[in-house]
């Protein structure tokens, strides 16, 4: 069936661009208040340490100060945490990691509120510190928290791997050490939160879960979540490194104590310090195949660090594990996977969120198997891809998703010889490699998970969407839009999207999970179809004809004679009758029992996959062991594309993060201080980038998606790193196992 | 510690103000004058871009300027080039090539190629993307970036 | 921020008296020096803006010399055809400075006076035997390139003193020089290694006079004399680029740090060396066509 889409499947010009374009959007540190002050957090020097006493009177005094705050103050809940309830708002006798909070100095001027942190007076017991996820595992490591340091372990297979390994003809073997990743969001974080003298407090936040806050911040405050409104402000970048609130949590504390405004604006130092990062993780991989290239097993063990708080860390282990046999079929796997603590800036929700490190292993091992058994990249997988109908090891059947992998590479063996034919650099070596990925979508089996959003049609005849939850710069009001124009057939340009706010907008969870549009998307083209029935009812009732006898098209009401009256009519006239015609409603992400294993821990297992594959060319200077990317695709099947230059941008963006978390980034401990700045963190810049870049874009439609859509906001970062390390052996024989490719590895002079 | 006497241009019109001479040329923007178009997001290492502004047509860090070293200078800021009515073409073109996601990166990287465009009107790729090097994105990978400059130099030359 | 008291002298005289008050520093273009005064490793109490001298701006051709104020900025060496000409190490290495915003601020004397051993404005300067001409209240003074740096942000500047200009002589007759840049990243890159390198041929092709400068590599950037001896009367090949590599490494003392390892710097010399040597060579020899 083709339809012509008027809206959906074109590149729309997002309504927010242009005030981001002016300067005039309005991100969370360029709001002001009546009265405003600022906040200064003094922060842990070391990494591990007993607080043995914190003196505030000599802060307190300093003029400008309105109150210095400290664990004591806080009046309700002191700790919080998505799984787990171990993150302290404010340290009170343990530190355990460096740049951890300890107190929150509020004063009329920013400078008077870090002058006045100079004079907090703490004195530290230095406890012994770990860093390394397996060393902390161990029972004679330093504990952090009082139930040891192993947050969580999964233990998940299928079948008999013994019988599997006996069954390989080759096994290959190896250990992959991923970095810990900044998500680099160009807009710190900050927040602004005002108390109101009737007893609310209104608290602006740059958030991915906006309701999520508004809890936390009413159990820190021992309110009623009524009393606690939340507003998102235009978010500067997330990528999951904004589902936490500690920063949120503190400015209303501030704003509770003083009665008043107050904003905190953390700078780059102290996002890298005390924000989420990706997962660290070691990865024991082993993969037996027979001679003709099908797997017949795996073992794999993974340790992730999740650092001083579990964060989102279990719930990335889950995604690790599940996707430790990535795009495959293998029928005999153990997967063991541990978090555990150690005493390094907290790990917890970042883009691809434990898949891009399992994947660096899947990936990676492939083409070592590959070669010792005479294949290429592209036939071993072709061997041993998914098909819709095959069992994960999950005993998640895979359904008709599927079906971009053989497209994915074919299209990648297509790309790979165009690669390799493209003239190289004389002095330098060349090579193309290629990955798959396979991304779940979702939190995860009997995690609730309700995406409320409501629409309401105004007087003028253009819709509103009550949009529950945040666009965090990845375009997800577009796409709502366009889904909602869609549906309702008007044009895109008369559909917007409201900036969230907890008073008004109905809960649609949080943004992540690669899951947004569709859910959101889905709950909207339910709402359209309530909204269309609540204009025909009213519109039956103002000409005084049953409502069954109307129709609706593309913002028409007909009537049975064929006549069409413009839907703005009758809303008009509702209007003056002070009757608004809204529709809300609530998707849950789909877990048919039918097939929904129930065999494994709550957020497991993920039901729905996209696929994609990437190829990269790289030239390598062979004496200096630099690797530049000449040359990259990308091949993504997204379902349905909703905003073309959306989804074009999302793959884009992802592919950059991908390059940097292969070549370049790594927030490592260097001495005793952890690598805090864009001086030394290096993201990628415009001339990092491979000047010969494209992008194809699948469509195999998901029958349970909005118009078919699948999501994207993950996946395009999760191949990357492994064609790029799989690139680089083609052109130099050099296997690197411990990410970021650097030219001292690449020469074996890094130690 | 003294205030000092500034008067400098600020986006064509003669601007004196009184500051104390350890605010950078960002704390003034943001803060006294609420030009909060200019961004900070490396911490004024000028490392990222973010707080792009031009002076005496070159593309300068503000987190890097203090407030002194404007005396007698033109500043523009990204509120500097928005005119009454629409977008200045470069603005344009970058929402239309859909080079604008969380924006935040976005008015460095435009007053960047507005610098880079009335030094160099026909630049290379390669002069594009060392024109933008200093600006750091990390939503777009800078492919529609580029694309919204092409644009901008293709739309110059038709007319 | 830290609180100072601030100048802005609109003079050379101006700016000496300034600079002779105790804590007084000099503010150039202030892309180091306003970094460390965030992170109070410069605690100035006096801060001298150079912004209102129009003096110190300058490349000037002395025929037998180039003189280059220490404020003129990298984007000014970067675009200069004079520089182009007579240092083409020098303009190449101006033009890999951080990135635009950067270049148009940072300055020549600020690079140096900041003494990074990773400075890519020192190995071009260093191989062309640079003199600095220094100035203050006192008087002036004139000082090799090599003798004013003395270790990682320590110069031999006095109190008082500052970096009015640079002045390096032209090379003559057939010589060549290059400036090769090993860097983590393309963009905004901070050097891992650096190098530069200069040779003059003789009328039958030898090598004459060689000149190598690395940075990065030790606690001021190195001119490497022995290798330099080394390579004087070599007929140029492949084989005197490589064992001039080779040689580089007994006179270098590089350090592990966050962004590379003593090993890759070492080996990453040695080829950058003979790389440079090579290109330099290159260049004198089609100044023959």
């Amino acid at each position: 069936m083709t339809e012509a889409f008027q809206s959906v499947g074109k590149s729309v010009i997002r309504k927010d661009a242009w005030e981001k374009a002016t300067g005039q959007a309005l991100y969370t540190a360029d709001l002001s208040a009546e009265d405003l002050t600022f906040g200064a957090i003094l922060r842990s020097p070391h990494h591990h340490a007993r607080i043995l006493n914190l003196d505030v009177t000599a802060a307190r005094k300093v003029p400008g100060v309105k109150a210095v705050i400290t664990s004591d103050d806080i009046p309700g809940e002191k700790v919080f945490g998505p799984l787990v309830q171990d993150q302290p708002s404010l340290a009170s006798d343990v530190v355990r990691h460096l740049g951890e909070p300890v107190a929150l100095v509020i004063a009329s001027t920013r400078i008077a509120a870090e002058k006045a942190r100079e004079r907090i007076l703490v004195s530290y017991q230095e406890l012994e510190a770990v860093f390394d996820p397996v060393e902390a595992a161990q029972p004679d490591a330093p504990q952090l928290h009082t139930d040891g340091n192993i947050v969580s372990e999964l233990h998940v297979g299928d079948g008999d791997i013994t019988v599997g390994f006996q069954e390989a003809d080759v096994v290959v073997e190896g250990t992959y050490n991923l970095p810990r990743i900044s998500p680099g969001y160009m807009e710190p974080e900050t927040s602004l939160a005002i108390w109101h003298e009737d007893g609310t407090i209104t608290v602006w936040v740059s958030s991915q879960h906006p309701f999520t806050d508004q809890a936390v911040i009413a159990a820190a405050l021992d309110m009623p979540v009524d009393q606690v409104r939340v507003k998102s402000a235009v978010i500067g970048g997330a990528f999951g490194g904004k589902e936490d609130s500690s920063l949120s949590i503190l400015a209303a504390l501030g704003a509770w104590k003083i009665r008043g405004a107050v904003k905190l604006v953390n700078n780059r130092r102290e996002s890298f310090l005390a924000h989420p990062k990706r997962h660290p993780a070691r990865i024991h991989y082993k993969l037996g195949a027979r001679k003709d290239g099908t797997l017949t097993a795996l073992q794999a063990e993974a340790y992730l660090d999740t650092g001083a708080y579990a964060s989102y860390g279990p719930a990335v282990a889950m995604i690790t594990t599940e996707t430790m046999t990535g795009s495959y079929h293998i029928p005999h796997v153990k997967v063991d996977s541990y978090v555990v603590y150690t005493n390094s800036p907290l790990s917890g929700a970042m883009r691809g969120f434990g898949s891009p490190q399992s994947h660096f292993a899947v990936e990676s091992t492939l083409d070592i198997l590959a070669e010792r058994i005479g294949l290429t990249p592209i036939e071993i997988r072709e061997r041993n891809i998914l098909q819709p109908g095959d069992q994960l090891y999950t005993k998640v059947v895979m359904n008709e998703s599927a079906l971009a992998l053989p497209e994915c590479l074919q299209k990648g063996r297509e790309i790979m010889n165009e690669f390799r034919a493209a003239e190289t650099t004389p002095g330098k070596l060349s090579g193309v490699g290629i990955a798959l990925a396979a991304q779940s979508m979702g939190l995860g089996a009997n995690v609730p998970d309700d995406s409320s959003h409501r629409l309401e049609w105004a007087p003028d005849g253009s819709v509103l969407i009550y949009l529950g939850a945040p666009d965090m710069g990845q375009g997800l009001a577009a796409a709502a839009e366009q889904i909602t124009a869609e549906a309702l057939g008007i044009p895109y340009e008369r559909v917007y999207s409201l900036p969230l706010d907890t008073l008004e907008t109905p809960n649609g969870n949080v943004t992540c999970a690669s899951r947004m549009t569709y859910m959101a998307g889905n709950a909207l083209l339910d709402a359209s179809s309530s909204l269309i029935q609540s204009l025909l009812n009213e519109a039956g009732r103002l000409l005084d004809q049953p409502p069954d006898q109307l129709k609706y098209r593309d913002g028409m009401v007909i009537k049975p004679d064929g006549v069409e009256v413009p839907a703005v009519e009758f809303i008009s006239r509702l209007a003056e009758e002070s009757i608004t015609l809204t529709a809300e409603s609530t998707f849950s992400f789909p877990y048919p029992e039918e097939t929904t294993p129930q065999h494994l821990p709550i957020g497991m297992p993920h039901v729905l996959y996209c696929f994609g594959a990437q190829v990269a060319r790289v030239e390598v200077d062979p004496d200096l062991g630099t690797v530049e990317v000449t040359h990259f695709a990308s091949i993504h099947d997204v379902g349905k594309v909703i905003n073309r230059a959306g989804v074009e941008g999302q793959i884009e963006g992802g592919v950059a993060t991908g390059l940097g978390y292969a070549l370049y980034e790594s927030m490592a401990l260097k001495g005793d201080a952890w690598v805090d700045s864009f001086t030394e963190y290096l993201l990628p810049t415009a001339v990092d980038l491979p000047e010969n870049y494209r992008s194809v874009i699948l469509e195999v439609p998901e029958a349970s998606g909005p118009y078919g859509a699948k999501g994207i906001g993950e996946i395009p970062l999760v191949p990357t790193a492994p064609a790029v390390a799989n690139a680089l052996y083609d052109a130099l024989q050099v296997r690197i196992y411990d990410l970021p490719i650097t030219p001292e590895k690449v020469m074996g002079l890094d130690k | 510690m003294k205030n000092i006497e500034v008067e400098f241009t600020l986006n064509g019109k003669k601007t004196s103000l009184s500051s104390a001479p350890n605010l950078t040329l960002l704390d003034v923007l943001r803060d006294e004058l609420g030009l909060t178009g200019v961004k900070d997001s490396c911490g004024g290492e000028g490392e990222c871009g973010a707080c792009t502004v031009i002076i005496n047509g070159k593309p300068v860090n503000s987190c890097l300027v203090f407030i002194g070293q404007v005396e007698g200078l033109q500043v523009t800021t990204i509120e500097g080039i928005t005119p009454e009515d629409g977008y200045h073409p470069i603005q344009r073109a970058f929402v239309e090539a859909g080079a604008v996601q969380c924006g935040y990166c976005t008015p460095g990287a435009i007053l960047a190629t507005k610098a880079l465009l009335d030094s160099n009107p026909e630049p290379s790729d390669r002069q594009i993307r060392e024109g933008l090097s200093g600006n750091l994105c990390r939503c777009t990978g800078y492919t529609k970036m580029l694309d919204a400059v092409h644009r901008v130099i293709d739309e110059g030359q038709d007319d | 921020m830290l609180e100072f008291d601030y100048y802005r002298p609109k003079s050379l005289p101006e700016l000496k008296e300034n600079l002779s008050q105790p804590g007084a520093l000099m503010l150039a273009g202030g892309t180091d020096i306003i970094p460390k005064m965030r992170k109070h490793k410069f605690k100035p109490t006096i801060l001298v803006d150079t912004s209102g001298i129009p003096d110190l701006e300058f490349i000037e051709d002395q025929k037998e010399e180039v003189v280059i104020g220490s404020l003129t900025t990298h984007q000014q060496i970067a675009r200069s055809p004079l520089i182009a000409s007579v240092n083409p190490a020098l303009q190449k290495a101006a033009e890999s400075i951080g990135c635009i915003q950067t270049r148009c601020r940072g300055t020549l004397g600020g690079n140096l006076a900041n003494a990074s051993p990773a400075a890519d404005t020192i190995p071009p300067l260093l191989i062309y035997d640079a003199s600095l001409l220094i100035q203050s209240l006192e008087g002036e003074r004139t000082i090799p390139l090599e003798s004013f740096l003395l270790g990682p942000g320590k110069t031999s500047l006095e109190k008082g003193e500052f970096i009015h200009s640079v002045s390096f002589p032209r090379l003559k007759d057939r010589w060549g020089a290059e400036f090769i840049k090993v860097g983590k990243r393309t963009g905004m890159a901070i050097s891992v290694v650096n190098a530069a390198a200069a040779v003059l041929l003789d009328q039958k092709g030898r090598i004459s006079d060689a000149r190598i400068a690395l940075g990065s590599v030790g606690s001021v950037v190195i001119r490497c004399r022995e290798t330099e001896g080394f390579l004087s009367g070599k007929n140029p090949d492949r084989e005197v680029y490589a064992e001039a590599g080779r040689q580089v490494r007994e006179e270098i003392r590089p350090i592990s740090d966050v962004r590379s390892t003593v090993d890759y710097r070492l080996h990453s010399a040695s080829v950058v060396v003979s790389r440079a040597l090579e290109a330099a060579v290159e260049m004198a020899e089609r100044r023959n066509e």
